[in-house]
């Protein structure tokens, strides 16, 4: 397989820079520590967090009790909730104690366990804007210390910059001492009004954070430049997926026929209208291309309407939004995967469509060119 | 007639455990907090003190002293304090349980729960917008919603697992014998 599976030991960059990125580790901070091995656990190669913190342990491994805060969680789908999710279950697995705090969707509010014994708490305050809380300054300070305390946790983990519920937490977080650790899982512009407000924030928020996690080096660029803090601080983890999920077809397809898989969000940052300008050109260039075109958006009008102008009914199929559970039965009814973003810190769709054995074209954007 | 106490006191709260003639009493005491009643009986006299100025000065009445009243009841409400002396638990093997709630002012309210229509104690994390605490409360047969043993009082989860504990042992005993 061309991404190895979670259970083998696996070395991590220690500096970003040094990986190279051809082993696009698991998504959880490693450090290889060659320390006694600890009988109870059976392996004590890995800390959770950095060098400078895990001085004080002593060549132990020590448990910790982290806190991930963010206003994206499941039931609400996409990258970054995934990335929480599956990250805390390698956590648990490791040893560690781990609780996500999110805001409350619709009905479902207070606290729920999910697989593995994740406790999520799911806090009544009302989304305002795009799945963001309200961005009250000390007004979640509350129940965010009532739960830093009654859940003993050491360890705050805050994910995506566009999260209010991230920001708050940390700086409440970092101003009654505890550790904290940010990852930015996206690319912002420093342009528009909505950059320059965030980036201000994020310059606050951040002064003082104990490490940061980028997902590719574009990703660390970027995030360094708008928020101000030492590129020292930030490290380079790459996204993984999980190879048990995603494994190639048994059958060879045959290849009378080339189908182009494109699974995405029509919208605009995802390059839906490069879709609708180069797949009549292809279509006219190569007679035996069939395209399959999954997922849901605002262009999915336009693509519908160049498949009439240019009568490709047949040669283009639209399934319309795709489960994630049926991504993987998809892919694997194509040859080649199409990425077609704008911009992009770390691609997912791209490893999924690999470790389904599929040939992947891409745009050259963001951190698109580190996983090759 | 036997009368057995263990207590056990976390801040204002203190449990105590008596068995008697053969139920058992479960009490949770809270200690009255004297600022509350100073408090209380200051909304009262402000109210009193409204009242009686918009009645008496009747040729300099204007918008403000007419919503003072309404206003001042407001606070006086938010003030009041009917402070609950103790809340009890009372079990009775393979009948019922009861729950009481004593006020200082010697009120007591009652209310029973017959053994056929408890399912489950159970032990809740509540979260609220600024704080999460723990409650017990009841699943009741045929009702979408639980009941709160303790409706006034938050006492802190260590003095609520003996009587979770209690309870649980007298639901499993009550649903063993055919009630």
């Amino acid at each position: 397989p061309l991404i190895p599976r979670p259970e083998q030991p696996i070395q991590a960059p220690l500096r970003s820079g040094d990986g190279d990125g051809d082993v696009p580790a698991v998504t959880f901070l490693l450090l290889r520590r060659p320390r006694s091995t600890n009988a109870r656990t059976g392996s004590s190669y890995f800390s959770y967090v950095t060098s400078p913190i895990s001085h004080a342990m002593d060549g132990q491994s020590r448990k910790h009790r982290i806190l991930m805060v963010s206003d994206f969680f499941f039931p609400n789908f996409g990258g970054v909730e995934s990335h929480i999710y599956y990250l805390s279950q390698c956590l648990l697995k490791l040893g560690h104690k781990v609780v996500v705090m999110t805001h409350a969707y619709g009905k479902r509010s207070g606290v729920r366990y999910v697989t593995g014994g994740l406790k999520v708490y799911y806090v009544p305050w009302r989304p305002f804007l795009m799945q963001n809380t309200l961005p009250t300054l000390f007004m979640t300070f509350p129940i965010i210390r009532t739960i830093l305390i009654r859940e003993r946790i050491s360890v705050v983990h805050g994910h995506q910059a566009f999260s209010t519920l991230c920001h708050e937490a940390l700086m409440h977080a970092r101003t009654m001492g505890y550790k904290v650790v940010f990852t930015d899982h996206s690319l912002y512009g420093f342009a528009d009004v909505g950059s320059i407000h965030m980036n201000k924030v994020l310059q606050f928020t951040l002064a003082d954070i104990d490490q940061a996690i980028c997902v590719s080096h574009t990703s660390k660029e970027n995030t360094v430049l708008r928020s101000g803090i030492s590129p020292d601080k930030v490290f380079m983890v790459p996204n993984a997926v999980d190879t048990a999920m995603f494994t190639p077809s048994s059958n060879r397809l045959s290849c009378d026929e080339i189908i182009i898989v494109v699974i995405s969000r029509l919208v605009y940052r995802k390059g839906a209208d490069l879709l609708v300008e180069v797949i009549p050109e292809v279509c006219r260039l190569f007679p035996k291309v069939r395209f399959i075109v999954g997922g849901d958006g605002p262009k999915r009008v336009r693509l519908e309407e160049m498949r009439e102008k240019f009568s490709l009914q047949d040669r283009v199929e639209m399934l319309g939004a795709v489960p994630h559970a049926q991504v993987r039965s998809v892919l694997i009814s194509g040859h080649i995967f199409l990425n077609s973003s704008l911009t992009e810190a770390f691609c997912i769709a791209i490893l999924e469509a690999a470790s389904c054995g599929l040939l992947t074209v891409s745009t050259r954007v963001g951190g698109v060119p580190e996983m090759t | 007639m036997k009368q057995k106490s263990q207590g056990i006191s976390s801040g204002i709260y203190r449990y105590t455990h008596r068995c008697e003639s053969g139920v058992n009493i479960h009490d949770i005491f809270v200690e009255r907090s004297a600022f509350r009643v100073l408090f209380s009986y200051v909304g009262a006299t402000c109210l009193l003190a409204n009242v009686c100025r918009t009645l008496l000065s009747k040729e300099s009445l204007c918008l403000g002293s007419f919503w003072s009243v309404p206003f001042s009841a407001i606070i006086s409400k938010c003030l009041q304090y009917n402070p609950v002396k103790k809340e009890s638990l009372v079990i009775m093997p393979a009948f019922g349980i009861q729950l009481e709630q004593h006020f200082w002012s010697g009120r007591v309210d009652r209310k029973f729960v017959p053994i056929s229509k408890i399912l489950q104690p159970v032990l809740n994390e509540c979260v609220t917008p600024v704080t999460c605490y723990w409650s017990l409360a009841l699943l009741l047969r045929d009702e979408d919603e639980t009941m709160l043993v303790f409706q006034n009082l938050h006492p802190p989860v260590k003095l609520l697992l003996p009587i979770w504990k209690a309870l649980c042992a007298f639901t499993n005993t009550g649903s063993i014998s055919p009630s």
